[in-house]
């Protein structure tokens, strides 16, 4: 029997596809470990409700237009929430039975693609403005959001029709024109869905599409399919349900599927390009998620004097002076190579008179004590410096030139981090002989269930090692440990661990 | 859009050639300046006010004096400042605006000196290099 059979159609499509008095239900992909800070960042820049997450994924439901949406810092991708619902049910016996619970996704409830599909297509209109508009002045940003606010209302209420194409027409593109006859259909088809020809509007209307399916699998059920074999149930089930065209290389719509052994999740990329790839970052070094919670972390307040020491391309630096213009922000390399692309990543991104940069190293740092106010910095141990003898000297002059209360956030390797809660263990003193780096003996996590730990639910791990690192006692003279967490670098992992430096009063004597 | 890096007297006031504090201070470097540039900076009262109480007044006007950008600041800081925006914008002035592109600073204890190319200051202080 054919998908298309009209029984299968549920009835909801005769009932008015639920309105959306909170907005539309979002998610956005994020780096291992920082879904915490990211529900943090996106509960204090947009107006949310139902904010949760599951590793690697953070969802929110949001009336905030498109220029909100793209402040976001710490995501990944912003994607349109399709369809969220538990994982597919595999028996490895009979590819036939999994292949027809893939292709429920699309026939179980057509209505949610419908549903979907609307409200990329006003978002999409967004995205598509003209430069001008598409990237506003400070100025105009109230009435670019202004356009998304009416867009989506005219989604949710079915009427006003012309409203906001009085508004478009200003702009007189042809892109412009192309996208307004999408919108008067879309608007004539919701108007007429409650009449009968309403299922012929769809289907003429979803027609025009062209889409690509984008597929991640992991867990059993990559075990008995390739994401190429999903990606095709999905594309066929879409074209016979919805008449859209398969474009693998330029498609109006893409769609993400992400199958794995806790969840299935479809959903639609709001941008092209991802969140984390900034427009103002020329070269990006570090992370810029990942740079911009260091940042967040770092309590940066007006007037406030923050150092990198070890800058490289300056990533930390811009995404914090992006963020927090009344600070002023110390940058030093000891690399020439390293200072002129720093150089020319502060130029193109128009925050030289905001960030100062300077030739110096990070074991002699040529600061007067207590000058400096925050310190963030990617710590390229490994690389240039060796364990022991050079965190000794990075430390004690960053402890040296920070302010008492002034705080540290730094990007500890697991090497690194590992030496210094094993130093915090033993209490060593650093001025021992028995202090060499060779007798040093790094102990390496063993990741053999990281595989499968991928997709558990990271709340309670977050948890467990927010607090195991949450010990109290001084790291490094007056430096007490606030914070840690461990993030993914992609293929390794890393801590952001966050110090701060108190009054030698406040020491606890060592036992 | 400015092209070019430099370094601004609330920066100077930071630096010292001596590190870990110990021996003398190492502060002020003192200034030569082959080039300087003064490029408008927005002028932000709560930035200002909170940047003063962290500088060493003495060093900064003893700066400004040396680069020629005096800009009738006081000798000594009077109290009360916080509420004088002319004054603020003044050291506004000092502090952000005029900046040193090309030129030397030099230790005031030991002689040494440290170049400042293309608005980069080279503070290498390794040892090697110091011996050299």
């Amino acid at each position: 029997m054919s998908a298309l059979a009209p029984e299968e159609r549920p009835p909801s499509l005769r009932d008015p596809p639920s309105p959306l008095p909170a907005g539309a239900r979002y998610f956005c992909t994020v780096g291992r470990g920082l879904e915490p800070f990211l529900m943090r960042e996106i509960r204090a820049r947009l107006a949310v409700t139902q904010v949760e997450y599951v590793s690697g994924k953070v969802f929110f439901t949001t009336n905030s237009g498109l220029t909100m949406l793209k402040q976001l810092k710490s995501a990944e991708r912003l994607f349109l929430l399709l369809k969220r619902q538990p994982p597919l049910i595999i028996s490895s016996r009979s590819k036939g039975k999994v292949f027809n619970e893939i292709q429920r996704l699309v026939t179980g409830d057509p209505m949610c693609w419908v549903r979907a599909v609307s409200i990329w297509r006003s978002l999409e209109l967004e995205e598509n403005l003209p430069p001008e508009v598409a990237k506003p002045s400070k100025r105009k940003t109230g009435e670019n959001e202004n356009i998304v606010t009416k867009k989506l209302k005219i989604e949710q209420t079915l009427a006003m029709p012309g409203d906001a194409e009085c508004q478009l027409e200003k702009q007189n593109s042809d892109k412009m024109e192309e996208h307004k006859d999408l919108t008067t259909e879309k608007e004539n088809f919701q108007e007429e869905k409650s009449e009968n020809d309403g299922e012929k509007e769809v289907e003429h209307h979803q027609g025009k599409l062209t889409f690509r399916v984008s597929c991640r699998c992991s867990g059993t059920i990559a075990k008995t399919f390739t994401t190429e074999e999903v990606g095709r149930v999905i594309g066929i089930a879409l074209i016979k349900q919805f008449g859209w065209k398969a474009d693998l290389r330029n498609p109006s719509l893409e769609i993400f599927i992400h199958l794995n052994d806790i969840y299935s999740v479809v959903g639609i990329p709001v941008f092209r390009l991802p969140l984390a790839s900034r427009a103002y970052i020329k070269v990006a070094g570090l992370r810029s998620t990942i740079a911009w919670t260091m940042a967040s972390l770092a309590e940066i307040n007006v007037g406030a004097v923050v150092l990198d020491p070890m800058c490289g391309l300056g990533t930390i630096l811009l995404e914090a002076a992006k963020e927090w213009p009344n600070a002023s922000y110390l940058g030093a390399d000891v690399s020439d190579s390293q200072l002129l692309g720093a150089f020319d990543n502060l130029k193109s991104a128009g925050l030289m008179d905001r960030i100062e940069l300077f030739k110096f190293c990070v074991t002699e740092l040529p600061l007067l004590s207590q000058s400096v106010d925050v310190i963030i910095s990617d710590v390229p141990f490994g690389k240039k410096f060796k364990l022991g003898k050079d965190i000794k000297s990075v430390l004690h002059e960053m402890e040296r030139v920070l302010c008492v209360g002034g705080t540290i956030v730094l990007l500890l390797s697991e090497d690194l981090h590992k030496y210094l809660q094993d130093y915090k263990e033993s209490n060593i003193t650093w001025n021992s002989s028995k202090d060499s780096t060779d007798e040093f003996k790094i102990v390496k996590y063993v990741n053999a269930e990281e595989k499968n730990r991928i997709q558990e639910n990271v709340s309670s791990s977050f948890q467990d090692v927010r607090q195991e690192c949450l010990d109290k006692r001084p790291l490094f003279g007056t430096l007490v440990q606030m914070e840690c967490h461990k993030v993914s670098l992609g293929r390794t992992e890393a801590f952001i661990s966050k110090y701060k430096k108190i009054h030698a009063s406040e020491l606890q004597q060592p036992s | 859009m400015r092209a070019q890096a430099g370094m601004k007297l609330l920066t100077h006031n930071l630096l010292s050639s001596h590190v870990r504090g110990v021996g003398p201070r190492g502060f002020p470097l003192r200034i030569q300046a082959t080039e300087i540039r003064v490029s408008p900076v927005d002028f932000n009262p709560d930035f200002v006010t909170r940047m003063i109480p962290k500088m060493e007044w003495a060093a900064l006007v003893e700066a400004a004096e040396s680069l020629g950008h005096l800009s009738e600041l006081p000798r000594q800081l009077e109290e009360g400042y916080e509420k004088d925006e002319d004054f603020l914008r003044k050291v506004h002035h000092v502090l952000l605006e005029v900046e040193v592109v090309e030129g030397t600073l030099q230790c005031p204890e030991s002689g040494r000196v440290f170049p400042i190319s293309r608005g980069i200051p080279n503070m290498l202080l390794s040892d090697e290099e110091a011996a050299s």
